[in-house]
């Protein structure tokens, strides 16, 4: 018994599971994060706010999820013709998390809570890297707030719909090509609060027999809207000051894409579970960065650059294995292909296909108290661009996450 | 159970800990040095490869000289020490230099010389600091290919530079190279010379200084290879850029224009060579962004609002006083007419005109084709600095930095106009890496260029 989870874990941390593309950080539920963050066309408990609305009515029971990841995450940088690493970023580890709440108002209607963060994004260059005019380091989180209802129209069908309402910042730091003759570069920082953002998140969960089921959900696209953003300037030389004029604001748009999901769950034996999913993510959306300043900087009202990203799909498998019936054993893979096109590689997200590995534990601790643990590994394809179409760095990047992740379920 | 679990938890974080201290690698070409040997690598050439910006050569700027450049990314395949004739820390403003003061309210940049802790140990001759170990730099600012061969050319009365390196003042460049190389035992070479057989024609507007004699040249290039490649030791030879397209000839021009333009007109006179015949320099023929071809040195910014006006000033600036009357004379010039008017025209050290560029090119290629004609006898390889410079015209952006040959605000030329900014070295350096890794079927790793520094603002 023992042999067997160290054998799962030893898996796990061979391979691994991965971070998903762009900026998008698919951690929703500790459970489901162990299986390849299946749960589309699952009973996933609370989580089914996110994973399928439409499955929360099925879930048969009140309920209250809290949990979280550790996301350390590493990208490597070689200069083209360098011959070796030549930088890596120092990236504060992230903290997604997520907190659902279900309650069965009737038999056949549930009302329900969900709180994620389904967007993020981390990455610390320094400010000595070859690449540092187009970034230092950038942070961007999202966090979505959703109340839900779904309804089982038959045992065997149910709907859901939610309402997100998300917040959001943006931090961007560059350095900037203006030398002091003490030496010292100047830099800009762009720091700013998205305005609140709507959307919704709806599923259709439908059971057909004991063995299978399947869903579909889709969470629409939310433009987060950032208005008189702060742009700060530091040590920039006085005689080019006037370029970059103190009190300036900036705004900005940017696109937390749609992602439309289907799903398989299939019961193979009493104690055994299969899931597979796939997601498109409504990637176009994404066409540009472009900030648009309060005055000139560098002679310019605007900084803009293409990003052009493409809808791109995931492919995730997962099962889960009852050895008790306090403890599950889970583990799962996904394929996660990059929105981001050739020419068009940045050291924001310096996106290529990303492979992931997971394993997991469950374990009851009493009728109404559980716990979830998960690993999940991600390695991005190492990936060379001449990112001559994003404003970006050419060279090669290389990515990988570690990412254990706890939740606490309260049953009542 | 509960047991179990905590432990496997454990094991979990102890794996986590483990993993994360586990880096991303890529899987790079390995760095090698292919069919060349750069365990002893000597520079010979003049002021672009000595470090020389800003007017001046420099501590600071002998350190981010291209072969500096090129000797540490050798170090990666096998490049030993790299020994250059270093100004020392407290004489680290070496022979001086401009810096960049501010900007008038019209936007012209004030440049004002950095007069301390130079290295000047005799002010009139000015010479330097004497450096006289072996070393592996030795280039020499200011040098012609037709000086290598100069009797005396280390004496106090000729290159300072040179002075400077040299313990016996009748040694010849060439002979100096020899005894250097000898030394140093030298597997590897860089050979960037022929800039000044052209370049001291071009910035003084065809009116002083020589291009070199075809023949001249032929003869005392093909010995310095020779000497360089005696053992069939490896290395790469640089061909002469286009000077007429550096900021130095093309910053005033544009401005010069816009303001007789102003005036509403269409022409002056000029003075061509070094001869008393004048020609016109038709303003719409100004060279700037629209199109033109007449270039106007750096050096005409002081003379460009005096047009219009009497004045003898350039030439009392330029030409001694005890000969200033005849100078004059000579030239048919007026100092009580008006700057500009045939009977007192633009002096032809402030107009490098199609005549005089005409010249140049033929001379720059000419020395080219000899240059890369040598090297492929010699099997070197060549770093067509002369195309090079010819494609980045109207810039080119790299890792979020824009860069142009424009002045100050084009990152790659100092405040002289004419030698690149430590930032520009290393990107000629790369360039060469590009050349020698392509010959030699060597992997010499590119240095990060953007940690040379660019045109400094005061603070």
């Amino acid at each position: 018994m023992k042999s067997k989870i160290l054998a799962l874990l030893g898996s796990a941390l061979i391979s691994g599971t991965a971070m998903a593309g762009g900026y998008q950080v698919n951690l929703a539920s500790q459970r489901q994060i162990g299986m390849g963050h299946t749960g589309t066309g699952l009973l996933t408990g609370t989580s089914s706010i996110f994973f399928n609305p439409g499955a929360m009515s099925h879930i048969g029971y009140n309920g209250v999820t809290i949990g979280g990841s550790a996301l350390i995450s590493k990208i490597a940088y070689s200069a083209p013709e360098s011959y070796g690493v030549t930088a890596r970023t120092d990236n504060p580890m992230g903290t997604p998390f997520q907190a659902y709440g279900v309650y069965n108002i009737t038999d056949k209607l549930s009302a329900g809570l969900g709180v994620y963060t389904p967007f993020g994004s981390t990455a610390n260059w320094g400010d000595e890297w070859g690449g540092r005019y187009a970034l230092n380091q950038l942070q961007l989180q999202a966090i979505f707030v959703q109340p839900t209802v779904s309804y089982a129209i038959t045992d065997k069908l149910g709907i859901g719909i939610g309402l997100t309402y998300v917040a959001g910042s943006v931090n961007l730091q560059r350095s900037v090509p203006v030398q002091s003759q003490d030496g010292s570069e100047g830099s800009i920082e762009l720091d700013g609060n998205a305005e609140p953002a709507f959307g919704f998140n709806a599923g259709i969960y439908f059971q057909p027999t004991e063995k299978l089921s399947l869903g579909v959900s889709y969470r629409s696209k939310v433009n987060m809207q950032l208005e008189q953003g702060d742009v700060m300037f530091s040590n920039i030389p006085a005689a080019a000051r006037g370029n970059f004029p103190d009190g300036t604001t900036f705004n900005a748009e940017l696109p937390l894409p749609s992602t439309l999901s289907f799903g398989l769950g299939f019961k193979a034996t009493e104690r055994l579970t299969l899931a597979a999913d796939v997601n498109y993510v409504g990637w176009d959306a994404y066409e540009r960065l472009r900030f648009d300043f309060s005055q000139n900087v560098a002679g310019s009202p605007f900084s803009e650059a293409n990003r052009n990203y493409e809808n791109a799909f995931i492919y995730r498998i997962g099962g889960e294995y009852m050895v008790n019936d306090a403890l599950a054993l889970r583990a799962g893979a996904y394929l996660d292909k990059t929105p981001v096109q050739d020419g068009y590689l940045t050291p924001e997200t310096p996106d290529s296909d990303s492979r992931g590995l997971s394993a997991g534990i469950g374990y009851s601790v009493s009728e109404n108290i559980s716990i979830d643990a998960s690993f999940l590994y991600i390695n991005k394809k190492e990936r060379t661009d001449d990112a001559n179409l994003s404003n970006g760095v050419p060279g090669t990047f290389k990515a990988v996450a570690y990412i254990p992740g706890i939740g606490l379920n309260f049953k009542f | 159970m509960k047991k179990y679990f905590y432990k496997s938890s454990m094991l979990a974080l102890m794996a986590g800990v483990f993993l994360t201290s586990c880096d991303p690698e890529i899987d790079t070409p390995a760095s090698s040095a292919g069919q060349a040997d750069f365990t002893s690598y000597v520079a010979v050439g003049n002021s672009l490869s000595a470090g020389y910006a800003d007017q001046g050569l420099s501590r600071a700027g002998q350190l981010s000289s291209v072969p500096a450049i090129l000797a540490e990314q050798f170090k990666a395949v096998g490049g030993g020490e790299f020994k250059q004739p270093l100004f020392t820390e407290a004489q680290r403003n070496g022979s001086g230099y401009l810096r960049l003061a501010g900007f008038t309210p019209q936007g012209s940049p004030i440049l004002l010389p950095v007069t301390t802790d130079l290295a000047i140990r005799s002010q009139n001759p000015t010479l330097y600091a004497k450096y006289t170990d072996n070393i592996n730099n030795l280039a020499i600012p200011g040098i012609r290919t037709a000086d290598i061969k100069t009797v005396g050319y280390g004496s106090p009365m000729a290159n300072p530079y040179f002075e400077r390196l040299t313990d016996n003042p009748m040694q010849t460049y060439l002979a100096y190279v020899q005894e250097q190389a000898q030394a140093a035992n030298h597997t590897f070479f860089s050979a960037w010379m022929a800039e000044n057989d052209v370049l001291g024609y071009a910035t003084s507007g065809g009116f002083s200084g020589n291009l070199t004699d075809v023949g001249v040249f032929q003869t005392n290039y093909s010995e310095l290879i020779d000497a360089l490649t005696a053992d069939g030791e490896k290395g790469i030879a640089v061909t002469v850029p286009n000077v007429t397209a550096i900021p130095f000839f093309t910053t005033v021009g544009p401005t010069l224009k816009m303001g007789l333009k102003a005036q509403g007109a269409t022409a002056i006179m000029a003075l061509t060579k070094n001869t008393p015949t004048r020609i016109p320099l038709i303003v719409e023929n100004i060279k700037d962004a629209t199109g033109g071809t007449a270039l106007i040195p750096l050096t005409a910014a002081a003379y460009a609002p005096l047009i219009g006006t009497p004045t003898g000033k350039w030439w009392s600036d330029n030409i001694p006083r005890s000969i200033l009357g005849s100078t004059l004379e000579a030239y048919g010039v007026d100092t009580l007419q008006a700057l500009g008017t045939p009977q007192n025209p633009w002096p032809s050290a402030l107009l490098l005109d199609d005549a005089e560029q005409a010249d140049i090119l033929a001379r720059t290629t000419a020395f080219n084709d000899y240059i890369k004609a040598n090297a492929q006898t010699k099997n070197l390889a060549v770093w067509d600095a002369f195309t090079f410079f010819s494609n980045i015209q109207s810039g080119f952006s790299a890792d979020g930095v824009n860069y142009s040959p424009a002045y100050i605000t084009g990152n790659l030329f100092s405040l002289d106009g004419v030698h690149p900014t430590p930032r520009g070295y290393a990107i000629i350096a790369n360039e060469m890496i590009k050349a020698i890794n392509a010959k030699y079927n060597s992997n010499v790793p590119q240095v990060d260029v953007t940690q040379y520094r660019t045109v400094q603002f005061p603070n």
